[in-house]
């Protein structure tokens, strides 16, 4: 996952120029203009470096470090100072104080991504090994901690191998998959389960939360419908089965959105059922994109679930689409619109709380995705997928997504 | 995202919530609303006039605390969920299991 800045300047040109120059880098940028919006927005979400300017009107930068360090989940967050003065006493007087480094104003731009890079490098491993120490508590040592990062490694491995490297052939359709993570354990998944000659399930999937916990849920989902598929059964039926599992053996906020259907060869149908996952379309020459909203809640909150069906006819040339979250939530390059290789800055970005300092105000959305589907749906599924990957590498202005992406395209052959 | 909690009558607690609620900051929203219930306070009324968005965690803690509720005898319902808010409880069928309002009043009236 990009790891996250927060640039802190009364000066907006200069958070601006350090935004600008530090996203293209892969970081994650959120800013705050002031000493107050700086401790509020660490407070709220810990990002994974500061760079705090010292001369701030109200509250300065020493004093934001101060306060900081006094509280227990935001103490450990590491600071670079940026200080106009180059005073040496200033410089001291930071480091005391606990900042990690101090970059003098005005500064190279290659040495600000070269005292950042230096910075997190140190942290990083405090930050991963850290949170193992505390859980082990007493049972603590160096070789545990090798042993826990293993099996952590072990695990991704093992949720990597449990997704299919690549869409099943199938005669009459091109299918494509996508699958992007933004951790080493994922969220999302996929899979194809062959259920007789001429039907294969489908599903699609989004476990809520992060880490091991979601990644367990997804493992527990995924063998489970392996398990309970058979084509006889609706997906409804399917949906209904996993849902009451998930409800008995988990607490209620860990829980999934899933599709799961029946493509059927033979019939050219497609059988579905939606557990309040986002819609997918189905695009057709004739209508257009629909969305299959058929199905019921998302799985795994509730005991009283209930689901139902439906059956869609797929025409020759006619597109299914289905996409996790990560891909509509793709945040667009606040304050800047970006088109190709030319950034033009607007105003937009500034802003008077930290929170909407945080570049997350447009979406890419279900309808732009709608649009890039009609646009390229002379494309194969593979080919279309790719258009999506680029339409959203230029809404966000980056390559690197920020939450993990899962797609599925079929399309039935002309 | 900031929120406050004030006292109506017939002992509803609404909860004024201000702001995106995404990531870490569904736990602040989450202990808020718990806490009322642990005051002995079983009637919540959340208030998401001015919510643009919320995401996972935030749906999450929803779906928990309501369950809480349920449990203790209790009623947590929604007031006006702006667009992008009501489709999240659309699509994942929340408004299925949770009552929804748009006026204070409204809200208020499901407790009686």
């Amino acid at each position: 996952m990009a790891e996250t800045i927060l640039v802190v300047d009364d000066d907006l040109d200069i958070l601006e120029l350090l935004k600008m120059y530090l996203e293209p880098e892969g970081y994650n940028i959120r800013t705050a203009n002031d000493g107050e919006g700086a401790v509020q927005s660490v407070c709220i979400d810990p990002p994974d470096l500061i760079l705090l300017d010292v001369m701030m009107p109200h509250k300065d930068g020493f004093q934001v470090i101060e306060e900081l360090k006094n509280i227990e989940h935001t103490k450990n967050v590491p600071v670079i100072l940026l200080t106009a003065r180059g005073q040496t006493e200033d410089k001291v007087h930071g480091l005391d104080t606990g900042a990690d480094d101090y970059i003098t104003k005005p500064f190279d731009l290659r040495e600000v991504t070269a005292r950042v890079e230096a910075v997190l490098g140190r942290t990083r491993p405090i930050k991963y090994i850290n949170p193992l120490m505390h859980a082990m508590g007493d049972r603590f040592s160096e070789e545990g901690v090798q042993q826990l990062a293993g099996h952590l490694q072990a695990a991704a491995a093992i949720q990597k191998k449990l997704l299919p490297e690549q869409a099943p052939n199938i005669e009459g359709f091109d299918i494509t998959t996508l699958l992007q993570s933004s951790t080493s354990v994922s969220g999302d998944f996929y899979d194809f389960i062959p259920l007789s000659e001429t039907q294969i399930g489908i599903v699609l999937g989004d476990v809520k939360g992060n880490g091991i916990p979601a990644a367990l849920l997804m493992v527990m989902i995924r063998t489970a419908l392996r398990l309970l598929c058979h084509e006889e059964d609706t997906p409804a039926l399917i949906l209904k089965r996993i849902n009451d599992l998930v409800v008995r053996d988990t607490e209620a906020d860990l829980f999934a959105t899933m599709i799961y259907g029946i493509l059927d060869t033979e019939t050219s149908t497609f059988t579905y059922s939606n557990g309040g996952h986002c819609y997918p379309f189905h695009w057709k020459n004739t209508d257009g994109v629909s969305v299959l909203k058929t199905g019921g809640m998302l799985i795994g909150a509730f005991e009283e679930a209930t689901f139902t069906s439906e059956v869609c006819s797929l025409s020759p040339g006619d597109i299914l689409v289905f996409y996790t979250d990560g891909i509509t939530e793709t945040a667009g390059k606040n304050g800047a619109v970006f088109s190709g290789d030319q950034i033009e800055l607007t105003n937009s970005a500034h802003s008077d709380t930290p929170e909407d300092a945080i570049p997350m105000d447009t979406f890419y959305g279900g309808d732009r995705l709608a649009a890039c589907l009609s646009e390229n749906t002379a494309l194969s599924a593979s080919a279309l997928c790719e258009a999506v990957v680029n339409d959203l590498a230029l809404f966000s202005g980056s390559t690197t997504p920020h939450d993990d992406r899962a797609l599925i395209i079929v399309k039935r052959d002309t | 995202m900031n929120f406050e909690t004030t006292i109506g009558e017939q002992n509803i607690s609404i909860l004024h919530v201000e702001g995106k609620i995404l990531g870490n900051a569904a736990d602040a929203f989450r202990k808020e609303m718990n806490e009322q219930l642990q005051t002995g306070r079983d009637r919540l009324v959340v208030d998401l006039m001015n919510v643009p968005l919320i995401d996972s965690s935030a749906l999450g803690a929803i779906v928990v605390t309501l369950k809480s509720y349920q449990r203790s005898g209790g009623k947590l319902v929604l007031l006006n969920p702006q667009k992008a808010v009501r489709e999240v409880l659309e699509v994942t069928q929340l408004n299925t299991v949770i009552e929804i309002y748009d006026t204070e009043e409204g809200a208020c009236a499901a407790f009686v």
